[in-house]
């Protein structure tokens, strides 16, 4: 089992296939591994990916048609499964972001006036 | 739908998609390594550390095939797959768990064919629930005059029939034949929404006087006098020597009517005649269909009403008209004693369930540490779970198969056993019903026995399960509370169906020895039918029933011969009042009665029923001498408390006629007989003489004359009665070869069918008791072996510090003692709670009855001591070196 921290975030059901289309947007075509390393850089050591977690997100998003993985070698010369964004990616990015900011703005917004 | 398609796709792309997979988490793990080496781990290192990192790789696996495709079908297969490999692999354990099943399964579904064609499936008429009966007191016919009152007056009901019985003698064909009939109103069999297979139904008008001379033919009876020839339809047939034209075929599944003259293989309308004014004679059925939107309750409220008015008109009449639901007519009596046994083979399947689980938690246990590798190498609990109850299933399933076929036979044997009370036995089958209570049923045994054991399996701990040794030395204190549960409870079941058959064993010896009052051994009785027939004219009939009686007396191995209209258990029964000469007119419908029989002489000795005072009807009481009458002691007591009643006068009908009494005088009393229900004690009965009555010799033009037609003889022989009946036959076609003969029986067949229900019963819950005995003992064996065998150490421990055998073989009873007697008490409880829903099912015995109760108790008791004496045994034999090397 992966290190258990304390202070780990639990990804909130439905943010990772989000933070994934993002992830791969701005990075371009990447492997599991180089997507778990980015998200673990980026969230300060605290978004730690179970692999459980990656594989099954990575293998929806492809039988939505959102990503699609193809084989190719690394940098190290290292085979390796690169996934990239697709079109029907990229809106479902766009719809879902504009879905992640009502919601997280409505929940702010709910946060500061019960303060 | 897109990722519907991908998962479905990907069912069948497995293996493809598992070599991705690995691919991909090779890959991980190698990228995984570089970084810990870039670190400045050594290579090996670095491998042991990305793996450490990535955590568990099965596991992993695991949660991707469950995002790749419909895993839970995958998995089924798969459980399916292993749990058949794994029933294959313990061939003895799955046969008597398969055996069990069956049993439980098989009988449950046998008997629930029979509720289900009995009590669930509708009357086969057109929206049955709507159809109803109006009798007195929910079962007694009804006057006509007030038929049509109830009729004319109502508002409630569509339409309402009448239906009266009939039995003519069908003449102008080879062999003549005594077929059972009813004449019925014109609107009877159209209110019932039947249509016919040929022909139609009567039309309006064909039940008027002088009209009613058409008839409708029953599948049966069209198939055998007709050869189900087509052109039947308007050929003449002649019923009770009169012409009447076939008008419709009635299809193969119509019966009318279907609670009582269940028989009736043809339909003629009813005219009524002279019985239309007749408020007393009480012969009618009545049936109605309510209207649409009016509740049996509107109904019921409105025919009080009218029968309250009609009352106060006539007094007397009308009273206890009760509107009941046609299927409760039907069903009524067997439905509690057919719940009963749906109740007793329900508990003989728990005790099965139970049986089986603690079979299966043995088997858990033995299985323990496959499991803890399971889940130690990525199966989820609720997997494991799932896959010991996909096992249980293909167990369950595989009882439930051998269930059903020995549900075929059972119901085939219910069918061919079960007496002729049980109405619309002959629907008995296996349909889609009886096949659905088979799944559901099966599925639920399967959760029942099943569900314990692998949640129990799941739970288990891994690293204990995985040590070396991990057979412990005793099992969990709950998984001993579990499987002593299950043991105590199949004792309380057995012990509560044990007490239900004890009850209807004792129950059915009580109506064993009951006295029917006459001696019906050698005694042979049959039906000779003289309507239509040149024996039916007025003064030929009396000449016929003496010469007939004298020819029969005469046959070699014939001691008496007798007759009488209606024969004890079998026959019909008919009620009549009567006033007793000198004392005042009582008040309407509150004057004596008395069950009316007439009686040919030679009938009270022929039957052995015992002369009490006076004499008994003999060959001088004709039509010239003085009227006589005979009674029995409850009618002498009854009426004549501490008098003599010989002597006294009575007429029958009382205030109902008019003119001047017919005075019969008393010149005898007989001992009691039974009447129509052998459970029942006899009520007040009248026996008037044959030769001396103007109805039965047809010599009056009494509309009760038509019902008496026929005369049922009854001939004691010194061999075996049966052996007569041919001779007898002969007798009476020596007549007349146009008399039919029915109803050939001897005596003791009437009386055994008079007793045929309750022994019905008792051989099946007493076959139930037995299986659940059997089980609850190979339970308690099953339990006390394996509690043994897992404590062979620490008996033999105890045994080297110096415990007795006598002790360990003590132990061990006591343990199982323990659990017996826990059930039981809890059986007893319960059997006291059931007892109460069986009382009105006993005869001659309560339903706290001692003796049961004693004898259920002691006979559970040894199968407990019996069940437990071999494991017992085998721990008290153990060698304590042995033991404690073995393990």
């Amino acid at each position: 089992m992966p290190s258990e921290g304390a202070d780990r975030i639990a990804v909130l059901q439905g943010t990772l296939d989000l933070i994934v289309l993002r992830t791969l947007q701005t990075m371009g075509p990447q492997h599991a591994y180089a997507i778990a390393t980015r998200l673990l850089q980026l969230s300060g050591d605290l978004l730690h990916l179970n692999q459980g977690t990656l594989y099954p997100a990575l293998v929806r998003l492809e039988q939505q048609g959102r990503i699609k993985g193809s084989w190719g070698t690394t940098e190290s010369k290292r085979e390796a499964k690169f996934y990239a964004i697709t079109k029907a990616g990229q809106k479902a990015l766009a719809d879902e972001t504009l879905r992640w900011r009502r919601m997280s703005g409505l929940v702010e917004k709910l946060l500061s006036e019960g303060a | 739908m897109r990722r519907f398609l991908a998962k479905l796709l990907n069912l069948f792309r497995g293996p493809r998609a598992e070599r991705e997979l690995a691919r991909e988490i090779d890959s991980h793990l190698a990228l995984l390594a570089e970084d810990f080496e870039r670190r400045g781990l050594s290579p090996d290192e670095a491998r042991l550390a990305a793996r450490r990192a990535y955590g568990g790789v099965e596991q992993a696996k695991e949660l991707h095939r469950e995002a790749r495709s419909f895993i839970r079908i995958e998995q089924l297969f798969q459980d399916v797959r292993y749990g058949g490999r794994n029933l294959l692999r313990t061939p003895g354990f799955t046969a008597v768990a398969v055996v069990t099943l069956a049993l439980g399964i098989g009988a449950t579904t046998a008997i629930f064919s029979v509720v289900n064609a009995v009590l669930l499936r509708p009357l086969a008429y057109r929206d049955s629930d709507r159809l109803v009966t109006l009798l007195h007191y929910g079962t007694g016919p009804v006057g006509t005059a007030n038929y049509i009152d109830w009729r004319d007056q109502s508002r409630s009901f569509e339409a309402m029939g009448g239906a009266d019985y009939w039995s003519p003698n069908l003449t102008n064909s080879d062999p003549p034949e005594h077929l059972y009939g009813l004449k019925v109103t014109q609107n009877m069999l159209p209110l019932l929404g039947v249509q016919p297979l040929l022909g139609r139904l009567f039309a309006p008008g064909e039940d008027l006087p002088g009209a009613e001379h058409e008839v409708i033919l029953s599948y049966r009876l069209w198939q055998r006098h007709f050869n189900a020839a087509r052109d039947v339809l308007g050929k003449p047939v002649t019923l009770d020597g009169e012409s009447y034209t076939i008008v419709g075929v009635m299809p193969p599944t119509f019966k009318f009517a279907p609670f009582w003259a269940t028989h009736t293989e043809l339909w003629v309308p009813d005219a009524f005649g002279a019985g239309i004014h007749d408020r007393g004679g009480n012969h009618l059925r009545v049936f109605a269909r309510l209207k649409t939107g009016v509740t049996l309750q509107q109904a019921r409220a409105e025919i009080a009403a009218i029968t309250g008015r009609l009352e106060r008109q006539y007094p007397a009449t009308n009273r206890g008209v009760a509107v009941t639901p046609l299927k409760q007519n039907v069903v009524g009596n067997i439905e509690t004693p057919l719940l009963m046994l749906l109740g007793a083979v329900g508990f003989v399947l728990l005790i099965t369930c139970a049986n089986v689980a603690h079979m299966l938690l043995a088997r858990t246990s033995d299985r323990q540490k496959e499991i803890a590798v399971r889940i130690a190498i990525g199966a989820g609990r609720a997997r494991v779970v799932a896959q010991f109850l996909t096992e249980n299933l293909l167990l369950a399933a595989m009882g439930a198969a051998a269930g059903l076929l020995l549900a075929f036979a059972g119901t085939k044997a219910l069918v061919a056993l079960s007496p002729a009370y049980i109405p619309r036995v002959d629907m008995v089958g296996i349909d889609t019903h009886v096949v659905l209570f088979l799944l559901s049923i099966t599925v639920l045994t399967a959760l029942a026995f099943g569900l314990a054991p692998a949640m129990r399996a799941a739970a288990g701990n891994l690293s204990a399960a995985l040590k070396e040794g991990g057979r412990g030395d005793s099992d969990g204190v709950r998984r001993n509370r579990l499987r002593s549960f299950l043991v105590a409870s199949e004792f309380a079941l057995a012990f509560m169906l044990l007490i239900g058959a004890g009850l209807m064993i004792r129950s059915f010896s009580a109506l064993q020895s009951v006295d029917p009052g006459f001696n019906p051994h050698n005694v042979l009785s049959m039906v000779v039918s003289v309507a239509g027939t040149k024996e039916a004219e007025p003064y030929r009939r009396k000449i016929f029933y003496r010469e007939l009686l004298e020819k029969i007396r005469g046959l070699p191995g014939v001691i008496s011969v007798g007759g009488i209209n209606h024969l004890p258990l079998a026959g019909d029964q008919w009620d009549r009042g009567f006033v007793i000469e000198g004392r005042p007119q009582p008040r309407p419908g509150e004057g004596p009665g008395a069950v009316y029989r007439i009686v040919m002489p030679g009938y009270f000795e022929t039957m052995r029923l015992p002369l009490r005072r006076g004499r008994a009807i003999a060959d001088r009481d004709e039509a010239r001498a003085p009227a006589v009458v005979v009674i029995n002691e409850r009618a002498a007591h009854a009426y004549w408390p501490g008098e003599d009643p010989i002597g006294k006068r009575i007429a029958i009908g009382g205030g109902e006629q008019s003119g001047p009494p017919n005075w019969l005088t008393v010149i005898g009393v007989v001992a009691d007989a039974k009447q129509m229900d052998w459970a029942q004690e006899p009520d007040p009965e009248v026996y008037l003489a044959a030769l001396q009555h103007r109805d039965f010799l047809g010599e009056s033009g009494d509309p009760i004359a038509p019902h008496m037609t026929y005369i049922t003889l009854v001939a004691r022989t010194s061999g075996n009665p049966a052996d007569l009946a041919s001779d007898i036959k002969r007798a009476v076609w020596s007549f007349d070869r146009n008399l039919p003969v029915s109803a050939v029986l001897t005596m003791e067949r009437v009386v055994a069918d008079a007793t045929a229900q309750p022994r019905f019963e008792v051989l099946l819950l007493g076959v139930f008791a037995a299986i659940a005995l059997l089980l609850a003992a190979v339970g308690i064996y099953g339990v006390m072996n394996y509690a043994v065998s897992r404590r062979t150490r620490e008996i033999g421990i105890r045994m080297s510090l110096g415990a007795s055998r006598t002790a360990v073989l003590r132990m061990v009873v006591q343990q199982a003692a323990v659990q017996a007697l826990a059930g039981s008490v809890a059986g007893l409880v319960g059997a006291l709670l059931l007892g109460r829903l069986m009382a009105n099912m006993l005869y001659g015995v309560r339903p706290t009855d001692p003796v049961t109760f004693g004898a259920v108790a002691m006979v559970l008791a040894l199968a407990a001591l019996f069940a437990t004496y071999v494991p017992a045994r085998k721990a008290s034999r153990i060698e304590p070196m042995v033991a404690l090397r073995n393990e």
